[in-house]
């Protein structure tokens, strides 16, 4: 695949020059999205819809600050939130300003909610530990989109199939960085093998709280906020400077599948109750 | 049956407690694409299942062959016509084959399709002991080998549609699993004993009928009992919105209540106390009641749930961590 670079890279595999990183099937790739470097350029949004040709959606105005993208869904995999916090402060670090703007994106989940739902078998984990929707076995069931505790998979209308992220499969298949984090002019977001990448944003957190940043923290890596109620890391994961419900996530999520166990077991239980009572009661008798 | 979520606690410069924050308002989860065809699959296939467990138990008893025979059938007719509309509800049916490509012990509608397929086959089966089990000892031998597993197939499918909604992040389908499901087998046995009596009724089996309408009965109170468990757990965790504004409230108050629970407890006391004639009808509008109400209580439900999907409040109410001897709301 050409990704755009002029010649050969070095080394057989552009990732290698644009993100450090071999990309190898039998590994864990993700994305670590810093939001104490995103500047709201929207440049991952477009990429993301570039690459993937997918269509535009939203035209209209949200009046939600800077956000008219509004939301992830079938046709937008890449979402900037924009939230402007009321008070601003008068000393601040020089490495952003006090908006709180965040790249969403599928997160990839370890185990994920939408794959254990599918009931297809379209939704699947990669030889790149990422989840994708097969696009030739989606039915159009549905059962994705609720299970998703993120919000992230959606049905699209115009063909009846689930979408979301990729991860760029495509290129990575092609030894190529995704084009999000391709794009990201601040390295806002990164690519690379997900362990790699939680050392990387760990350094990250001591950093910026030794510059005074005591509220850096890590959403979605194994033990912390997000990767909760048998959801084990989000392959996708973030570092958040407040709450997480301000950045539209939500702070301790949990695994759905695990709801199944206590209600099948109450409803046959109530069902041989009932069938009992039905043998008490005499039913079948003339 | 709450799930406690453990999670490490935020950093000391980020503010500890939820004030009830959220993005511009806008909802953190989506909701799902079903509708009134969901729910109609779930009340058609849960009567149908539920059908195949009195079948199950009438074929034991002597005199039972009649409401063998109509349970039967009704079971065969349900799975017929239950997953032809369920079908319409894919966005690309075409390929509804595709749900048994596969089999994936975690999604409830994965085992749900492969129990549908095993119960449609088996009222098959016990359909032919109802069609031809006169004429034919072979088609009464198959029917009776089959009843067992189909009644067991059946019980599942009067409950599992509770597991599949609950296994989702829409919080009010994921709020309370347990009380949900004995909420819809307990309809599923009602409404399957009401339609069974209205069959026995026509065929002139009152007797039997009124064995059925006092099962019916039974069932409902169960199913109110339940109800209670489920929407205290709602009002719990916050979420009661879903369930006391627009058409979930019309359907859950006015269907799922008023005419699935008051209406069929009138009718049917009036009916006992007058007695014979007087009571001429009685038991049947108590019994299509039970069957509308139980429909109407499942509506309502599968509505509450995409509803609270939208709320991002919702999501944010049920997802807070634990707190160290604190309480989650
Ligand atoms: S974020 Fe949602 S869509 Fe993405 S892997 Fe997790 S459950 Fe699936
Ligand atoms: S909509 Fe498609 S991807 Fe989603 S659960 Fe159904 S079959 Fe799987």
């Amino acid at each position: 695949m050409d990704g755009g670079l002029v010649g050969p890279a070095p080394g057989g595999q552009e990732a290698e020059l644009t993100a450090g990183t071999r990309i190898e099937p039998g590994r864990s790739y993700g994305f670590f999205t810093d939001t104490t470097l995103c500047i709201g350029c929207k440049a991952c949004e477009v990429a993301c819809k570039e690459w993937n040709n997918l269509p535009a959606d939203n035209l209209g105005l949200t009046g939600h600050s800077y956000d008219n993208t509004g939301r992830l869904g079938a046709h937008t995999w890449r979402h900037v939130t924009f939230l402007e916090t009321g008070t601003r402060a008068t000393e601040m670090p020089p490495y952003q300003s006090n908006w709180l703007m965040m790249s969403d994106v599928c997160k990839h989940c370890d185990p994920a909610p939408c794959l254990e739902a599918c009931p297809t078998g379209a939704l699947f984990r990669t030889e790149f530990d990422t989840v994708v929707v097969q696009q030739d076995i989606c039915n159009g069931c549905g059962y994705c989109v609720p299970a998703c505790p993120f919000g992230v998979v959606e049905l699209a209308p115009e063909d009846g199939k689930a979408h979301k992220c990729t991860l760029c499969y495509d290129r990575l298949k092609g030894g190529l960085e995704p084009a999000c984090a391709k794009a990201c002019p601040t390295d806002s977001i990164q690519f690379g093998v997900v362990e790699e990448l939680v050392e990387r944003a760990e350094a990250r957190v001591g950093t910026l709280r030794e510059q005074g940043q005591a509220d850096a923290y890590l959403y979605g890596t194994p033990g912390a906020p997000g990767a909760t109620g048998g959801l084990r890391r989000l392959n996708a994961f973030f570092l958040l400077t407040d709450r997480p419900e301000r950045y539209n996530l939500p702070p301790a999520p949990s695994r759905p599948a695990r709801n199944a166990r206590p209600a099948f077991l109450s409803g046959l239980a109530t069902m041989a109750g009932l069938a009992l009572a039905a043998v008490a009661i005499g039913v079948g008798r003339r | 049956m709450s799930v406690t979520i453990r999670h490490p606690a935020l950093p000391p410069g980020v503010q500890q407690e939820w004030r009830g924050e959220t993005y511009h308002g806008r909802p953190v989860t989506k909701a799902s694409s079903f509708d009134w065809k969901v729910s109609f699959y779930i009340v058609t296939l849960g009567i149908a299942g539920a059908a195949q467990v009195i079948a199950a138990l009438a074929r034991t008893q002597h005199g039972g062959a009649g409401l063998a025979r109509r349970a039967r059938l009704l079971a065969l007719g349900g799975s017929i016509v239950g997953p032809l509309v369920l079908i319409r509800h894919l966005k690309t049916p075409r390929r509804w084959y595709n749900m048994l490509r596969i089999l994936r012990p975690t999604s409830p509608m994965s085992l749900g399709s492969w129990l549908l397929a095993g119960f449609g086959g088996l009222s098959g089966l016990t359909a032919l002991g109802a069609v031809f089990g006169r004429r034919s000892r072979l088609a009464r031998r198959v029917a009776d080998a089959a009843q067992g597993p189909a009644a067991v197939a059946g019980a599942g499918m009067g409950i599992y549609t509770a597991g599949l909604l609950a296994s989702t992040s829409s919080p009010v389908w994921a709020a309370a699993p347990a009380p949900l499901a004995a909420q819809f087998g307990a309809a599923s046995m009602a409404g399957a004993a009401s339609a069974l009596a209205l069959a026995q009724r026509a065929a002139g089996e009152t007797a039997s009928a009124r064995r059925l309408e006092t099962l019916a009965m039974l069932a409902t109170g169960v199913e109110l009992l339940a109800s209670r468990a489920t929407e205290r757990a709602w009002a719990a965790k916050g979420l009661e919105r879903s369930i006391t504004s627009g058409a979930p409230a019309v359907l859950n108050t006015l269907g799922g209540k008023a005419v699935g629970v008051a209406l069929p407890i009138a009718a049917h006391g009036i009916g006992r106390a007058a007695g014979g004639r007087a009571g001429a009808l009685l038991p049947e509008l108590a019994s299509l009641a039970v069957i509308l109400g139980g429909a109407a209580m499942r509506h309502a439900v599968l509505l509450a749930g995409n509803d609270s999907a939208c709320r991002p409040e919702h999501v944010f109410r049920t997802t807070q961590a634990a707190r160290p001897g604190g309480v989650r709301r």
